[in-house]
């Protein structure tokens, strides 16, 4: 019974949304916007729902995934490793401080050409922008998560002949892990905006490459389309690492 | 007395390992692992930067990127904190914005410009609208919650002192917000110079984006590194006027504790 109020509760909780999508409707059905400027959103949605049964929204969808994954799982294996030096070798952290310091404010878009110019046009430079991009949390969590381990714990590996490696590996790492989890939540949408932003600027197909070459032959219906798959697959890759976090940390709190 | 030398020893460790990078940097083509050709020298670059610097179209795309950003961030910002706020007080305001903004939180915010390109061709316009929407997301999220998270017993001692509700919120609960609205300025601007850059780089017949990407596509390299590092410079030092800025504005509560 309770279950049923909740979700009645909830989809009420919802009406701004079908509120605004009625007056979209409204508005572009009684033809008060031209279809190049807005389209109806049962235009859209028939359209999408269209590109998922002959499957062509899946094929650029996962070319963007996969860029933004990879790119992701190098940024993550690099930043924590850098993250976890900075910590404990003092040289390495005065000499990594200030590109850390520099590059987590710069906009990062700026070296796609150089990128180009490095990696050549297809997948290579768009991954190297989202590992260029999302590094930069993974370091700084990484840093953060190892520094909260105490002295105590350290010293007490050492003596009981723990090696450097063994320390970072069975006490470092497993410390941090709640911090790198936050880390892993605030990088993943930067990969897959860098994903997205690198096709819409190089072309190459994907997501972003699409909604570009839409833009260019005013398509506003495929415009729109696009926007919704990635605003659902944004949604659906927070929700994931939501409920992949609860399920690791378990034994955290 | 002490304050200097503090001060000439933060820059010392801050200016010094970049030397160091800079070397390195100008040491790899020595070393036959990269193509001079791919990888301008520092020396290259720097003079290309000096040329630059003496052009005055190069300040006209600096500035426009500049402009184009800041006033995105503006606009986002006069919408995103009474919304954030009135969102905070009033539970009917948070039920009908609450939802369109989680919903469109995770939109990929470059990818407004396509959109908008659509609306209002290419050009100052559009960028900036794109940067006031993608601004006013997290400006309004950060005042929501800092407004939210006020001390109750700051509220209680003020309604107990007879404060009305505007003044509550003007005397109270902004004031007490500042460092989160302040916090969630900072992310707005990082994400104003990537959308600027990005929107240039996309379409654009002016802006340090297009300045970029031009040099890339005529093979002038070491003009295209002398453009990234000028723009860097730019959205670093407007990064750290916003910290000197919030520390300056949040004296009264003691450090804001952020980055730097």
């Amino acid at each position: 019974m309770s279950h049923v109020k909740k979700l009645t509760d909830s989809l009420i909780a919802l009406y701004p949304i079908v509120l605004v999508a009625i007056v979209w409707e409204g508005v572009t059905r009684a033809g008060l916007v031209p279809p190049t400027f807005l389209p109806p959103l049962s235009d859209v949605l028939a359209s999408l729902w269209q590109q998922i049964v002959s499957g062509e929204i899946f094929e650029p969808l996962a070319v963007s995934l996969y860029r933004a994954a990879v790119g992701l799982l190098i940024a993550m294996a690099e930043g924590i490793v850098i993250g976890f030096l900075m910590s404990q070798i003092r040289w390495f952290r005065w000499l990594m401080n200030p590109v850390v310091l520099l590059g987590f404010p710069a906009p990062k878009v700026a070296f796609l050409p150089i990128f180009i110019l490095w990696f050549g046009i297809d997948h290579l430079s768009k991954i190297a922008l989202v590992t260029f991009t999302s590094i930069f949390p993974f370091i700084i969590v990484a840093q953060a998560g190892a520094e909260t381990v105490s002295r105590v714990q350290l010293w007490a590996a050492r003596a009981m002949g723990e090696t450097r490696l063994g320390i970072l590996w069975r006490i470092i790492l497993p410390a941090a892990f709640p911090s790198l989890m936050s880390g892993v939540r605030v990088a993943v949408p930067y990969a897959l905006i860098s994903a997205f932003t690198a096709e819409m600027i190089a072309g190459g197909g994907g997501l972003g490459g699409n909604l570009v070459y839409a833009q260019r032959f005013f398509e506003t219906t495929t415009v729109f389309t696009i926007l919704i798959v990635m605003l659902v697959a944004g949604w659906l890759a927070d929700h994931g690492i939501i409920v992949l976090r609860r399920r690791l940390l378990r034994w955290h709190n | 007395m002490t304050a200097m030398p503090a001060f000439l020893g933060k820059a010392a460790s801050f200016v010094l390992p970049l030397m160091i990078w800079v070397a390195i940097w100008a040491a790899l083509p020595h070393l036959d692992l990269i193509d001079p050709s791919f990888l301008p020298s520092p020396a290259m670059v720097a003079i290309a930067l000096q040329k630059l610097a003496m052009q005055f179209s190069f300040y006209q795309d600096l500035g426009v990127t500049v402009y184009r950003s800041l006033a995105g961030l503006l606009l986002g910002t006069i919408i995103g904190v009474p919304l954030g706020a009135w969102m905070a007080v009033s539970p009917r305001a948070e039920g009908f914005f609450g939802p369109i903004v989680k919903s469109t939180y995770s939109l990929p915010k470059t990818a407004l410009v396509p959109l908008l390109m659509l609306w209002f061709g290419i050009g100052s316009t559009t960028s900036i609208l794109a940067i006031t929407l993608s601004t006013a997301l997290p400006m309004i999220i950060y005042t929501f919650h800092a407004v939210q998270d006020t001390p109750r017993i700051l509220l209680w001692s003020a309604r107990g002192m007879g404060t009305g509700r505007k003044d509550l919120m003007w005397l109270v609960q902004l004031p007490a917000s500042m460092h989160g609205i302040l916090t969630g300025a900072r992310i707005a601007l990082g994400f104003s110079f990537v959308i600027a850059v990005a929107a240039e780089m996309i379409a654009a017949k002016i802006g340090i984006g297009k300045l970029i990407f031009m040099y890339g596509e005529n093979g002038s390299y070491d003009y295209m590194f002398a453009a990234v590092v000028a723009i860097v410079a730019v959205a670093c030092l407007a990064d750290a006027l916003l910290v000197a800025l919030t520390d300056h504005l949040l004296r009264w509560q003691g450090r804001s504790n952020m980055l730097g």
